[in-house]
């Protein structure tokens, strides 16, 4: 795959960045203190060779996109992630965008389907049933059939 | 004669850019014909942006080889303005909206990046880790297909292609860049007189395009049970307002392509951006 820019590189990092800091966490259970830059770099070793720096930049991101947080020991940052990737997914897709206004959203993300409502189902498997039997029951109208094979 | 000219192209500005949309949302037929129907709305937009644009252009020549120039100029600087006013809201308008959509896409696609599990077979699909079944795009640089783990447990293969081949079709069509042409028309034109009709049923079309592309890679019938699965297992969330795009997208796709709408659409589309061309025309001759 080719690198282009260094952006799709440092996002690449931080999704690698951010799994080590889960992993370490689910490892670590409740009494998880979080991991300071060297550890996550020592963590990667093997896999990327990386700068020590470029670990500190992506945590630095991290931080700024409030994925992780961090706290001190001593002379270094320790990083915990912000929450668990289950519950960051769960938040991302109750609801996405939802600073913007629903005209936004809805050209900023285009849905397959914008929600459905309870009243809708009845009508919508009568639709359905008619579009089988459309389909399955022959060619009465004439019209095209481009999506039947089989 | 040349005087009306001006009036003429102004009010043929307001005709299209506000009783035009409100007659074209209310004609359902046109849903049958999308692509057709897409370029008629793009039509009627230009159209209308050209007639305010071009009043001023259509006001010059009464200064310059009218009998009495100095009468004039009032017009023309009446006619100035409002081009003026129509240039710079539109201008404002296209940089806010798309410095807006340009910005909650890529942060959104940043954290769909790090949350979600890559596909390993398409490199564009990201799988969110959620039982909840639901799939979309974000456009743009580095465009990407969402879906989440519901989905991929509640639909068969053929249906799960569907729903892909919608998405990609929003992708490849740059349907991004048709929406955020009518979001900036749209916000360009003073708050009253914005239609929220005229873009809802924009994006229905759009819908109903890239459902055609699902129906030519997976079949009408696979197409049609994704939108109705997928609307079964989020109905009790509710949409938001009035019901969702779902039952007209299953009817367009029991009732198929319709050739002559299609035709008329792209007639009306052609005098729409013709319109105010011809008229300046005639105020220069």
């Amino acid at each position: 795959m080719p690198v282009t820019t260094s952006t799709p590189r440092l996002g690449e990092l931080e999704r690698v960045v951010m799994e080590r800091l889960w992993e370490a966490a689910v490892a670590g259970g409740p009494d998880f203190a979080g991991a300071t830059v060297r550890e996550v770099h020592h963590s990667l070793e093997g896999e990327r060779e990386l700068a020590y720096t470029t670990v500190m930049t992506v945590l630095d991101r991290l931080a700024k996109k409030g994925l992780v947080t961090r706290e001190r020991d001593g002379r270094a940052w320790r990083y915990l992630p912000a929450d668990t990737r289950e519950a960051l997914t769960a938040q991302t897709m109750r609801r996405t965008l939802d600073d913007m206004d629903v005209t936004d959203r809805r050209t900023a993300l285009l849905h397959f389907l914008d929600g459905a409502s309870s009243d809708e189902i009845a009508d919508l498997k009568a639709a359905l049933a008619e579009v089988e039997a459309r389909v399955e029951g022959g060619d009465s109208k004439g019209r095209r059939r481009r999506g039947l094979r089989r | 004669m040349g005087s009306v000219i001006p009036l003429v192209l102004a009010a043929v500005a307001v005709v299209l850019a506000w009783i035009a949309p409100a007659l074209m949302a209310r004609q359902r037929r046109l849903r049958r014909a999308p692509r057709a129907a897409l370029v008629a709305w793009q039509a009627v937009t230009v159209g209308g942006i050209l007639a305010a644009l071009l009043t001023a252009p259509a006001a010059l020549p009464l200064v310059l080889d009218g009998d009495e120039p100095l009468e004039h100029v009032g017009w023309l600087a009446v006619a100035g303005l409002v081009s003026g006013a129509v240039l710079l809201r539109l201008l404002v308008s296209g940089h806010l909206v798309g410095t807006r959509l340009r910005a909650a896409r890529a942060d959104h696609r940043d954290l769909v990046d790090i949350i979600a599990h890559h596909d390993r077979e398409r490199e564009q699909v990201r799988v969110l880790q959620h039982p909840t079944p639901t799939a979309y795009c974000i456009p743009g640089r580095n465009a990407r297909v969402v879906i989440s783990q519901g989905v991929l447990d509640a639909l068969p293969p053929d249906e799960l292609d569907a729903v892909v081949a919608h998405e990609q079709a929003h992708l490849e069509a740059r349907h991004d860049l048709l929406l955020e042409f009518f979001a900036v028309a749209h916000e360009a034109v003073p708050r009253p007189f914005r239609s929220e009709r005229a873009l809802s049923e924009v994006r229905l079309l759009v819908e109903a395009l890239a459902d055609r592309a699902a129906v030519r890679r997976s079949g009408e019938v696979a197409t049609a049970r994704a939108l109705v699965a997928i609307a079964r297992s989020r109905a009790p969330e509710a949409a938001l307002g009035a019901g969702s795009t779902a039952p007209v997208r299953l009817k367009l796709l029991a009732d198929g392509p319709h050739r002559a709408v299609s035709a008329v659409a792209y007639g009306y589309a052609a005098m729409a951006t013709l319109v105010p061309l011809v008229l300046l025309a005639v105020a220069w001759t």
